[in-house]
Parts: C-alpha cells; structure tokens; sequence
C-alpha cells in the first residue's frame, strides 16, 4: 500500500465518524453503555472479591500439640504442613508467647501473681490458608499428625466464606452472561443500522474496482475510532462515580468503612482500562468488519 | 495457436480484437423463466453498441453478468480475456478497473463534492496524490464541469450529476464503457449532451456498450443496434433502429 493510500484510508475513517453523525453516535452510545455496565459490575465483583479475600486472611486454623512434645517436633510438623498447596503461612507461637500474649490482653498488671506459666502446654501452630474451602482437607491432615492434641478452627467463618465466593461466581457469571446478551442485540441493531447506511456506498466502490482490503479499511478504522471512544467515556463516568461513591460511604457510613475495605481506583482502573479497550477496538473492529464483510461479493 | 486469436479452452478461438464474448449464455433466477436464454454476442474493440428492449427483456442482468456482477446459470462470458466463468474474486476489482460504468441513478458518493467522487476512482487504484491533482481538473474539463469542482453532488442537476459519474467511469481510461440507461433521468437536451460525449470517448478508442429505451437516440445515432426480447437477440444490425415491439 502506497503511503498516500495509507494516509487516504486513515483520513476517510475519521471522516466517516462526521459523514454519518447518527450512525457514529448511535455506536458510541452503545458500545459506552455496554462498556459501562461492565465496569460498575466488575467494580463491584472486584470489590466484593477483595472484602472477601481480607475476611478470608484472617480466618486461621489452630493446631494444639500433646503433653511433653518438643519444639523440634512442633517445629518440624510446622515444616511438613508448610509443603501443604492449601497453606499460605504458618505463626509458630510458643508457650511463652501464649502465656506474654494472654497477659498483655486480658491480666495486665494483675498477672504479677503468676510463678509459673498456666499455657504450659499451649504451645500451637497458627495456620493461614490459601483459600478457606481448602480447610476441611487441611484439618483433616493435621488431626492424623500423632503428636496433635487438637485441631481448632472457625468453620462457620469458613463456610460462609466459601459459601459468598461460589455466590460471587454465579452472580459474576449470571451478569456477564446478561450483559453479553444485551450487547449482542445492542450491537447487531447497530450493524444493521450500519448495513443500511453504508450498502450504496460499498456497492458503488466495488463496482469501480476497488479490493475488498481498500472498501474495508476505512470502514475498519472508522469502527476501532467508535470503539475507543466508546470505552473511554464509560471509564471516565465510572471513574468519578467509583471515587464519589467510595467517599461518600467514608464520611456517611463511619461504621461500615471500618468493616469495608474498597479498593482504592487506581487499583481498579489498572485492569479495568485494557479490558475496556480491548472489548471496545473488539467490538469496533469485529463489528464494522461483519458489516462491510455483507456487502464485498458484489 | 492461430495468430491474432486469444487462447480459449473450449469452443472457438478469440480474435484479439474482440473485447466481449458471450457463447451460448442463458441465466436463470431460482424462480420464474430465464432472464436469458442462450445469448451469443461479439463486440469488438472500439464498437458503439445500443442494447435496447422492454423491461423484462434481460439488458439489465446482461449488464450485471458483464460486471461479474452475476455468474451465467450455463455458457460462456469472456471480457478483455477474463474469462468471467472462472475469475477468482480477488481478481475481479483488477478486472472491473479496465471498465467505465455508468447508472442511470448516478451512484455517487452523495456526501462528496465533485472533485472526491471522481478522484475516489483514482484513490482505488492508487494512483500518487501528485497525479490525481492534475487528472481530475483535466477529466473534469472534458465534461465541461471544471468549474463546479467544489460542489457538493445535491448542489448539481440531473445532468451535471451524469457528467460526474461519466467522469468517474473515464478517469481510469477503461477499455469499455458500460453505461446502464444513462439518459434515463435526464430530459432531451442533457440526454444528448451525455450521448455526444460518450460518442467523443468512443471516437478516442473505448468500447461502448449503452443499454437504452431512448429511442430518438438509438435512431440518430447510426450505431449497431441490440434488441432483446424476453431473454433472446431477436436483432443485431449495423446501424440499426430502434425496432418497435408491436
């Protein structure tokens, strides 16, 4: 391709944008409202993954050990669970540290009293998880270690974390499939309309002999224009409301934001604007392509 | 080989002088009787060629299957050595390029002024910027519409709308002019004006084919004159007239 013609096909794809104004708009606006119900979901899905995987860090499983079993021991059942693909960390805490951690929390000075260490035998292992369903097959493990005494761990906790991430799965994959639907009609409305309006002008440039890569091309980059600013005005809409929103509940609801962790938005928008122009110049590309593609065997 | 022949795979051999040939052709539409049915023709280079007939009679698909428009149902259609049976369809814009077409709804770009539609031609086969500065004035000149450049195309009248789509069809220097009842919207006065350039471009070499239902035309003209009736040549004359269906 000859650089003039390059320069040509590029030119003729900015200058479509304005020679079918409604055309273009009603693209835009399409595309920009698909776009921006998928990122207000995927805000929220990330958010809520993110609540659930600090709740989930905090969820430890505790492994008591018999009378009279040595540290070495404690310290080398430690490193055998540590092999384990469920853990993520394990705190070894010694009766010392029971004892000093006991003290500080609930006697304070009254503590004084006290010759000998009463959690003796509360030496125990701190277990965290990688991901809290993994916690029955973990427990399970660590009950048929023979120097273990007990096994403590919060299974409502568990539960009912694991029991929130498989709804977060349904919900996500219930929405995606929503929002699919809804833009596949959104957008196939939009290329019909597109067929209409472009069906002359693509039979008189095949009938003068032009390939079908040079009807093609400016058509192409007139669709990828359309989908970048398509996905650009959503993420900028989305950006403030995501900011208000997350300040508001800061200053109004002083309670839940201790609860509430959100992710700030550059934590957000860090994945959010290349998947948004990805599905965007997807949707722009693929789109004018089927369009033009109806029209070549002339 | 014999010499001044085309290289043909079956049937007779090609003189090289002959830019279309149709053997036996007949097109059929999934419903209804053929649109033609066992069509011959010959033309060779430099002929002026009416095709005239009623509605119905088959000009329109002739027209269509000389563009590759439509593939023959049976028989063959060579144009300019393309045999249009078997052209692949990467090959067909290469093809359609070595022609002039010409509607009688105009088909232009009606968002582009007179100087972009005619220069579109020229960007399609990629000609240099450098020189499609100087060919379309020049083109434009020839259709006496040097003048009217800048114009957008709903600022033009019926006839000037033909002399830019003529423009258009010649910019490229095609080996034939097609043109599909170019007078067809026009009233007398640019009809004849669109016909006596059409007779100056086949004066200068190119091969036109008219189909027409202007008969004052086809009568003044002198040309060969093609009539078609319900798919079939009943006339090929010399010099022909327009010949009344009654």
């Amino acid at each position: 391709m000859r650089i003039s013609s390059f320069f040509y096909t590029i030119g003729q794809g900015i200058k479509n944008l304005g020679r079918n104004k409604w055309y273009t708009l009603a693209s835009i606006a399409t595309i920009g409202a698909c776009l921006f119900l998928f990122g207000l979901f995927y805000s929220i899905i990330t958010n809520f993954e993110y609540i659930v995987k600090t709740a989930e860090e905090g969820v430890s499983v505790t492994v008591f050990f018999n009378e009279g079993v040595s540290e070495e021991q404690m310290l080398a059942v430690k490193s055998d669970l540590e092999k384990r693909t469920e853990v993520k960390e394990i705190v070894y805490v010694s009766a010392d540290d029971a004892w000093e951690e006991f003290k500080g929390e609930y006697l304070g000075e009254y503590s004084d009293g006290f010759t000998e260490n009463p959690l003796a035998d509360s030496a125990n292992l701190q277990i965290y998880l990688n991901d809290v369903s993994m916690q029955p097959a973990l427990v399970t493990y660590a009950e048929s270690i023979d120097v273990v005494r007990k096994v403590n761990r919060s299974e409502v906790t568990a539960d009912t974390l694991s029991g929130l991430n498989k709804l977060m799965a349904y919900v996500s994959a219930g929405i995606i499939i929503i929002l699919l639907l809804v833009s596949i009609f959104l957008i196939s409305n939009t290329v019909t309309m597109g067929i209409a309006v472009r069906k002359d002008e693509i039979n008189i440039m095949k009938y003068i002999g032009a390939t079908d890569f040079f009807v093609r091309a400016p058509f192409v980059v007139e669709g990828i224009i359309i989908g970048i600013i398509g996905s650009l005005i959503p993420l900028v809409i989305i950006y403030y409301i995501y900011r208000s929103a997350i300040t508001y509940v800061a200053t109004k609801f002083t309670m839940l934001s201790s609860l509430l962790n959100f992710l700030p938005v550059d934590k957000i928008y860090s994945n959010l604007i290349p998947i948004s122009l990805a599905i965007g110049i997807g949707i722009g590309f693929f789109g004018s392509f089927i369009t033009v593609r109806r029209h070549l065997h002339v | 080989m014999e010499k001044g022949f085309r290289k043909k795979k079956s049937g007779r051999q090609i003189p090289e002088d002959e830019v279309i040939t149709l053997e036996h052709v007949t097109k059929s539409y999934s419903s209804g009787a053929p649109a033609l049915k066992d069509v011959s023709l010959h033309v060779k280079k430099g002929e002026f060629v009416f095709i005239v007939g009623d509605s119905g009679s088959g000009k329109s698909t002739l027209i269509k299957l000389l563009l590759r428009e439509l593939v023959p149902t049976s028989g063959e259609i060579t144009v300019l050595g393309y045999n249009l049976n078997r052209i692949k369809h990467s090959r067909i814009p290469k093809f359609r390029r070595k022609l002039g077409i010409v509607f009688q709804d105009f088909r232009l770009l009606k968002d582009r002024n007179v100087y972009e539609n005619v220069a579109f031609a020229q960007r399609i086969v990629q000609t240099p910027t450098r020189e499609i500065k100087r060919n379309v004035p020049s083109i434009l000149a020839t259709v006496n519409l040097a003048g009217k450049y800048k114009n957008k195309i709903n600022q033009l009248s019926g006839g000037e709308q033909q002399r830019v789509a003529l423009a258009r069809a010649l910019i490229n220097k095609p080996t034939i002019l097609l043109a599909d009842e170019p007078t067809g919207n026009l009233d007398p006065n640019n009809s004849w004006e669109i016909m006596n350039l059409m007779e100056k471009i086949n004066e200068n070499g190119t091969t036109v084919i008219v189909v027409t239902h202007n008969r004052e035309i086809v009568n003044a003209m002198k040309k060969r004159v093609i009539t078609m009736k319900k798919g079939v040549i009943i006339e090929d004359e010399e010099e022909g007239t327009y010949i009344d269906e009654d």
